[in-house]
């Protein structure tokens, strides 16, 4: 017998969700073509393909789930993995990076939904592990010769010469990876995935608010560098990545502070490149036990509001005890020892649970 | 809290209906947490109106024939029902409404106790104990016309046409229970029912307050309307009496108004037939115990299983019927007819939507996954015990979890632990 409720509202299933994550990143998309014309689009269509790919063969293999890879998710993973590269990243090791991101970020995990850690940000960690050299060269953001159409002055009506290339700056530009052209079609993502309720308020704003504050509250904060457009797809598509982040709107507030101070730490720590992905994966790791810290008080009981404090500040003991571990590993070049600690946990973890018949049930 | 699509729009302004009388009628023999025992023995003639059974504990529930005829005790599917057979003679007992005036409260509590009065909004609670408050002071008195339930229209067009005895009666029970307020909830959308009451309850010198309320869903759950009424947040379970307010339906009023002016008991009440499926669609005065399939009889349709579902109740709460022999009950506040719902299932992708609209501030996707382990103290530590089973964390679920079936799975492992 069925059980109640007996109506569902039309387009709200889970393959609508995530069809309005790619709606949302398709300026995204439209913008690197401006920038580097069917360079960017050959990476975009083979991360994608090879993250279909995978999705379906490895889900059909491992998780005996023949039709849930076409929700669209792989999709997803595969554009936000590829916006975080270089559109002069060799094509091999795109197709690497989406492969491990479904299989060693979704699919050793149960599949969708059942992740910790955001895939497309695992899957680039991979690539930095396995393809250190080109990766932190230089001459992987040596893109000027690929350029298709250069960043001009947008504003030439605008007297005040650097308000106009500041304003040209924000709508669009060339440098940086292949999701950073314009922070403006950034913005009007999340902007869209915002009014759809795709994403709460919470995560971005903390995010955004703790991490700008941090460079203005410490002295010489204006001489760090970091690429705000890459900052922001972060907040706005990877920092609020469902089956990653906590369920709970006090906890989205924590979760997004706890990414924005963390990757402040580690831009004042030094970690260059990898800042903000770092940030996202360690909190990752705790946003189930943040959702449990931070959940609701319920309806006409009373919260122990002494035991809520403790535990938060044991929560932020460790996540910050985290980062300078983190930190610590990045100043000896040992961060790549974090992955294979993953593989081994993952591939253990999915091997126990296939034995033992255990999954993770929702 | 969240906003739903009403679905009222058919039926909300049409007139309550009158169908012929059902030849029989199927009153279900279960009371409020215990069965019901047969005054009259089986095959004898009842009279209308006639007491037929009763229960035998102190909730005290009576029932009543709602038609003359011979009644006999059935059974389907394992329940026990009483089935009088119309004779179409109309012979009823002599009903003298009581003089109102003289009543003391005593006397209007057993008044209700006798005409059979229970909650009828779906729990079936006697009223006449929810009344019993002693000497406890009660600050508000809340009638509940928030029908948050998408299609049912039952309740609006009560209001809709509501005559002086439903406020008359709405102030002698305020006497009764010494309420310093009187409240009558509306939904928002209903606001052209506020000035046509308020203008009929000033005429009769009666002090109603009527109030309008959020469209969200639900907002005519008892926890829910009494924090947006009386600013009280109360915890499930507690009695709503001892924290100074007491609620009650719309539709439990004009039962007690019946009882009151008519001194006629419970035997008919107000509801709605509609859904996407129903030729025939608005609002229906019917016998308690008319069989849905005399129902689908008047209306010219017949059940077709593998085409649609009928509910008992609205879209959110509402069960479906198993045969076509279940009937109206005190409870009953619409027959829908709709079509199956084709359910996609995927992982739960932790978006938290059921977490936002969840009334009671519970997680309700930590059910499913400690539900799915017999983790008992996982589910007690979420607080499953607070769930109002309100069915809006499945309704908002994109990946249709099946999380109604993980509560009431977890509130059963926790009932037998």
């Amino acid at each position: 017998m069925s059980l109640n409720p007996y109506i569902k509202p039309k387009k709200g299933n889970t393959s609508f969700v995530m069809l309005d994550v790619i709606i949302a990143l398709l300026p995204l998309v439209i913008a690197g073509y401006f920038a580097y014309g069917m360079q960017a689009m050959w990476l975009l269509l083979i991360a994608s393909g090879c993250a279909l790919a995978t999705d379906v063969i490895f889900s059909a293999l491992l998780l005996k789930q023949y039709r849930s890879a076409l929700d669209g998710s792989a999709i997803v993973t595969a554009l936000l993995l590829c916006f975080t590269l270089s559109p002069i990243t060799p094509w091999y090791m795109v197709a690497f990076g989406a492969v491990a991101a479904i299989l060693f970020g979704k699919i050793t995990w149960g599949g969708l939904g059942k992740n910790r850690f955001n895939p497309a940000l695992i899957g680039r960690e991979f690539m930095a592990v396995f393809f250190p050299v080109v990766m932190t060269s230089a001459g992987i953001w040596a893109t000027k010769d690929y350029i298709q159409t250069p960043a001009t002055n947008l504003f030439p009506g605008l007297s005040n010469e650097y308000l106009s290339s500041y304003l040209s700056g924000l709508v669009y530009k060339t440098n940086g990876a292949m999701g950073e052209y314009s922070i403006a079609l950034i913005a009007l993502g999340g902007f869209y995935l915002l009014l759809r309720k795709r994403i709460s308020w919470h995560i971005p704003l903390a995010l955004l608010a703790v991490f700008f504050g941090s460079f203005w509250f410490i002295e010489n904060g204006q001489n760090y560098s970091y690429s705000i457009a890459g900052v922001l797809l972060g907040t706005l598509f990877m920092a609020t990545d469902m089956p990653s982040s906590p369920t709970n709107n006090y906890g989205k507030l924590y979760y997004g502070s706890m990414i924005g101070l963390v990757a402040f730490i580690f831009i004042i720590g030094k970690v260059s490149y990898e800042y903000m992905s770092y940030a996202i994966l360690l909190l990752n790791g705790f946003s189930y036990k943040i959702s449990e810290v931070f959940r609701p008080k319920v309806w006409g009981e009373k919260l122990d509001y002494k035991k809520r404090v403790e535990h938060i500040f044991y929560l932020t003991l460790s996540i910050l005890g985290c980062t300078l571990a983190i930190l610590s590993l990045h100043y000896y070049d040992m961060v790549s020892y974090l992955i294979y600690i993953y593989i081994a946990y993952i591939v253990l973890k999915f091997n126990f649970s296939f034995i033992k018949n255990i999954t993770n049930p929702i | 809290m969240m906003a739903i699509p009403s679905l009222k729009k058919e039926t909300k302004t049409q007139e309550i209906k009158r169908l012929p009388d059902p030849p029989y009628v199927l009153l279900s023999l279960l009371g409020y947490q215990e069965p019901l025992k047969p005054v009259i023995a089986s095959g004898a003639h009842v009279q209308k109106y006639q007491l037929i059974a009763q229960s035998e504990t102190h909730w005290s529930i009576k029932l009543h024939a709602p038609i003359s005829g011979i009644a006999n005790v059935v059974e389907y599917n394992g329940q026990r029902y009483l089935k009088i057979t119309n004779d179409f003679k109309n012979d009823s007992i002599v009903c003298t409404p009581p003089k109102v005036a003289s009543l003391n409260n005593q006397d209007i509590l057993k008044v209700i106790r006798d005409a059979g009065i229970v909650g009828s909004g779906g729990a079936g609670f006697p009223t006449h104990i929810k009344y019993d408050v002693s000497d406890r002071p009660i600050t508000h008195f809340i009638i509940n016309g928030a029908e948050c339930e998408p299609y049912l229209s039952a309740d609006y067009a009560l209001m809709n046409q509501a005559e002086n005895h439903l406020w008359k009666t709405v102030q002698v029970i305020q006497k009764l229970l010494q309420a310093d307020q009187v409240v009558l909830a509306i939904e928002k959308q209903h606001r052209e029912l506020k000035k046509k009451m308020e203008h009929q309850i000033a005429q009769l010198n009666i002090n109603i307050k009527i109030q309008l309320l959020g469209n969200d869903y639900p907002q005519g759950s008892e926890l829910q309307l009494i924090k947006a009424v009386a600013g009280k947040i109360i915890p499930k379970g507690s009695i709503t009496a001892h924290h100074g307010v007491v609620v009650s339906n719309i539709g439990t009023i004009a039962a007690i108004a019946n009882a009151l002016y008519l001194g006629i008991p419970y035997t008919e009440r107000i509801v709605t037939i509609s859904g996407e499926k129903a030729r025939t669609k608005g609002n229906f005065l019917l016998k308690i115990g008319t069989p849905i399939s005399y129902l689908l009889k008047q209306m010219g349709q017949d059940w077709l299983p593998s085409d649609h579902q009928i509910i008992l109740g609205g879209p959110m709460m509402g069960s479906p019927i198993a045969h076509s022999e279940e009937s109206i009950s005190k409870g009953t506040g619409g027959v829908l007819l709709l079509k199956h719902l084709y359910q996609k299932t995927f992982n739960c992708i932790q978006c938290g939507y059921c977490a936002d609209v969840c009334p009671q501030k519970l997680m309700p996707m930590e059910f499913a996954r400690h539900a799915a382990n017999d983790n008992i103290d996982g589910l007690q530590h979420f607080n499953l015990k607070s769930c109002i089973e309100c069915g809006a964390c499945a309704y908002v679920c994109p990946s249709d979890v099946p999380l109604i079936s993980s509560i009431l799975t977890g509130k059963q492992l926790i009932k037998t632990k």
